[in-house]
């Protein structure tokens, strides 16, 4: 047990962060600002090219896959320091589903798609979610149907997020539906969003982040785009599922905001004299969060080192999913409190600050990940049937 | 960065985990309730002190096993788990650690072999009234009178006080804070008991012109930075025992609600009673985390003042939280006296408010922001 970063990790650390400080430009950061945290201009391909090319993206990941070989403590270090220096970083392509197809994909995949994605150069949207099928999405009715070597696929899916500038989606189908139990009649198809049976309609969210339905319309691909074995697609949607649990909570960026708003209130004057920071309620809330905080630091940590270990526990992963969302929502909330008005001030506002500004977002579009990737119900029965051993009710 | 146990800290667990499990039991403890005796088992002790285990931390030409705080803090969250009637974090964190560490040769040869092999019990006097800061004593007073010191007033809280040979504690001087090693068999020291929740034996001491000789003065006037080293192990220790006592008792509901049916089903099968458990654990698994984290520190004497607030934070959440939950899934059950939930609740309580509770924690840990410390790297 020795809860510190090895002397070689702290460097890797700083090279990153010096790295991150060349790399995010007034006009990229500006861009990212426009786009609302999620990426998807210009500047930000070319910059997620650099990245790839410079050997970052895969540098957790196995020499033989075109990583740098690495463990998955320093491909976390790494996703930390990105998101901590302001880049919306692609995590759900390169964290979750790259992993999943780097260990179940066939040749062609292994082959072309997979050192792109480390290359910077190919985004995969996730479609799993249709119009009646969320938390229970084992009942999904998207399919795809055999034609000769083919696959013709149909349906629609709902919030396909980044689908709109990704290249492929990573697509969850029927194709058994007279399985005996429904989930093993589904597989994972990646369908080419350049396709012309393709095509998304924008979703706006209270947070201002565009998400879509995308629909499939006849929509034929090769045999070489199913992944992993035929109806056995249940197995890859949870392993995907996991992992993108760990890459959601990320503790980069709100240690950073958490930063900020102390200095800002360090050097405020209230007009009745002392600082913001001299109130006893403001000290309050920031002890609060540099305590939750902490924890969400130490549960990344641990989910990291368990991943190299390979011995990371399902209701450990849904833990840190729980603890996280929940925890991003009540430290908006606190430090919100601190910064006041301006807190309610758009970005766009030339009256805010940094911080303020970017608290009103942030806490507009906290609630997405309670219960996108998996509802926190969910998580939580998984906790304590697989954490706990509890009986759990049919469903 | 390593979430695991080595070898020789797994041995540490094992070993404390099989004992406690094989002499702590609910008809074991029972014979405590309500100061019937006083909370300590001689027995058990002498035993655990022949296998090593509360002094895994001392270096071995005293005696000892000659590990880490680290491993200490495994005993101490195993003790914690069996709620043994043994004065683990007052005797082997509190006393033994600080005086290898800042004692002079010759109270260590005097001290630290003796209290290894169990033929003198130590402790320290931590806490004042309305004063949760052992490095700035308020309560006692002491004089000078040439090398010795006269020390006058009162700590409270002190744990197994009446049981024990030597009490650690610290007293205001004109020029600093003093430190002393006090016999409590010396004139002018009284013990008034004290009937605390958790039924540990407690007592306040009063001093009255009470003569301490120098050879049993730890440190003349450098002792704040002494005593706030002192509290950061004892805080973390105290956040160890509560780790086990919070574990044990989640898994005790857990299991409980595992079994029991109502409308034919387990009522772990309901999901409002689930997603309590699933809290629980997280919440400890937050105090894991925290406490491992401040030990491991602690352990390579790295500072982790932030660390170890932040972890008694958890400790006095979790206990109040999971104590509550637990109560509440086992029905009445939780509350009778004949099932063992309610004495780990007693625990949860009282480690909750030892040395300093959440919310005058969060208060400290702010200000210290506010001065600029304890921001993230």
């Amino acid at each position: 047990m020795n809860i510190q970063f090895s002397k070689e990790q702290l460097a890797l650390r700083d090279e990153l962060r010096a790295y991150f400080a060349q790399l995010m430009t007034p006009e990229l950061v500006a861009e990212c600002e426009r786009d609302m945290g999620e990426g998807g201009g210009p500047l930000w391909r070319e910059a997620l090219q650099k990245m790839g090319h410079d050997g970052w993206i895969g540098v957790g990941w196995p020499e033989a896959l075109g990583g740098r070989g690495m463990t998955p403590l320093e491909q976390f270090i790494f996703v930390e320091e990105i998101m901590r220096a302001g880049y919306p970083f692609p995590f759900l392509t390169t964290e979750s589903v790259g992993p999943v197809l780097a260990e179940h994909g066939n040749d062609w995949i292994k082959r072309e798609l997979v050192p792109k994605i480390l290359k910077g150069e190919l985004l995969i949207a996730i479609g799993y979610s249709e119009p009646g099928a969320g938390t229970d999405l084992a009942s999904l009715k998207t399919s795809a149907v055999r034609d000769g070597d083919d696959w013709i696929i149909n349906g629609q899916k709902m919030w396909t997020s980044l689908a709109h500038f990704c290249d492929y989606t990573w697509l969850a189908v029927r194709t058994d539906p007279g399985a005996a139990k429904k989930h093993k009649g589904i597989s994972m198809f990646l369908v080419p969003n350049s396709d012309p049976g393709w095509s998304c309609t924008p979703v706006h969210t209270l947070g201002a982040v565009r998400t879509n339905a995308t629909f499939y319309d006849n929509i034929r691909v090769s045999k070489d785009h199913l992944v992993g074995e035929l109806h056995g697609g249940w197995k890859l949607i949870t392993g995907q599922l996991n992992r993108e649990r760990l890459s959601l909570i990320n503790f980069g960026p709100i240690s950073q905001l958490f930063n900020q708003v102390v200095r800002w209130a360090g050097s405020a004057r209230l007009p009745a004299g002392g600082r913001v920071i001299d109130q006893p309620w403001v000290q309050q809330n920031l002890g609060r969060c540099r305590a939750l905080i902490e924890c969400m630091k130490l549960i990344v940590y641990k989910q990291s080192w368990a991943m190299t270990e390979g011995v990371l526990e399902m209701a450990d992963a849904s833990a840190a999913k729980v603890y996280g969302s929940e925890g991003f929502i009540e430290v908006y909330r606190m430090l919100g409190e601190i910064v006041g008005q301006a807190g309610l001030l758009r970005s766009t506002c030339p009256q805010t600050t940094a911080e303020a500004g970017k608290i009103e977002r942030l806490y507009r579009t906290a609630s997405i990940i309670t219960f996108g990737g998996g509802a926190n119900e969910i998580q939580r029965d998984i906790i304590s049937a697989a954490g706990l051993w509890m009986p759990r009710a049919s469903r | 960065m390593e979430f695991g146990f080595s070898e020789e800290q797994r041995e540490v667990q094992g070993l404390a985990r099989k004992m406690l499990t094989e002499q702590v039991s609910a008809a074991s403890l029972a014979g405590y309730d309500e100061y019937r005796e006083p909370r300590f088992d001689q027995s058990l002790w002498q035993q655990l002190l022949e296998a090593g285990l509360p002094s895994v931390a001392v270096q071995q030409r005293y005696g000892g096993m000659g590990f880490g705080f680290m491993e200490l803090a495994l005993f101490i969250e195993e003790v914690g788990r069996s709620i043994a009637p043994v004065p683990a974090v007052a005797h082997c964190v509190s006393a033994l650690l600080p005086i290898q560490r800042f004692a002079s040769e010759a109270m260590k040869e005097a001290i630290l072999p003796a209290a290894v092999a169990g033929e003198i019990l130590l402790t320290a006097a931590l806490s004042e009234p309305l004063n949760e800061d052992p490095g700035d004593p308020r309560a006692v007073v002491a004089s000078r009178e040439g090398e010795a010191l006269v020390l006058t007033g009162c700590k409270t809280a002190v744990p197994f006080a009446a049981q024990a040979d030597r009490i650690l504690l610290a007293a205001r001087t004109e020029d600093g804070v003093a430190v002393v090693l006090l016999d409590p068999a010396s004139a002018g020291v009284t013990l008034e008991s004290l009937q605390v929740t958790s039924f540990e034996p407690q007592c306040e001491l009063l001093l009255e012109a009470v003569r301490v000789p120098a050879a049993d003065v730890i440190s003349a006037r450098d002792g704040a930075s002494i005593m706030r080293w002192i509290a950061e192990r004892t805080t973390a220790a105290v956040c160890a025992h509560q780790l086990g006592a919070s574990d044990c008792a989640m898994r005790m509901a857990a299991s409980y609600t595992s079994q029991r049916k109502q409308f034919d089903v387990p009522v772990a099968t309901f999901q409002a009673v689930g997603h309590r458990m699933a809290d629980c654990y997280i919440d400890v698994e937050c105090l894991r985390l925290t406490t491992y984290q401040a030990v491991s520190l602690l352990d390579s004497d790295v500072a982790a003042t932030t660390e170890v607030q932040i972890a008694k934070i958890w400790a006095g959440d979790t206990g109040h939280r999971v104590s509550y939950r637990a109560q509440h899934v086992h029905g009445g059950t939780g509350i009778d006296r004949e099932y063992p939930l309610w004495r780990y609740c007693l625990w949860l309580r009282q480690n909750e408010m030892t040395l300093g509770c959440s919310a005058a924690l969060v208060a400290g840990l702010g200000k210290r922001i506010a001065e600029g410390e304890a921001l993230f790297g």
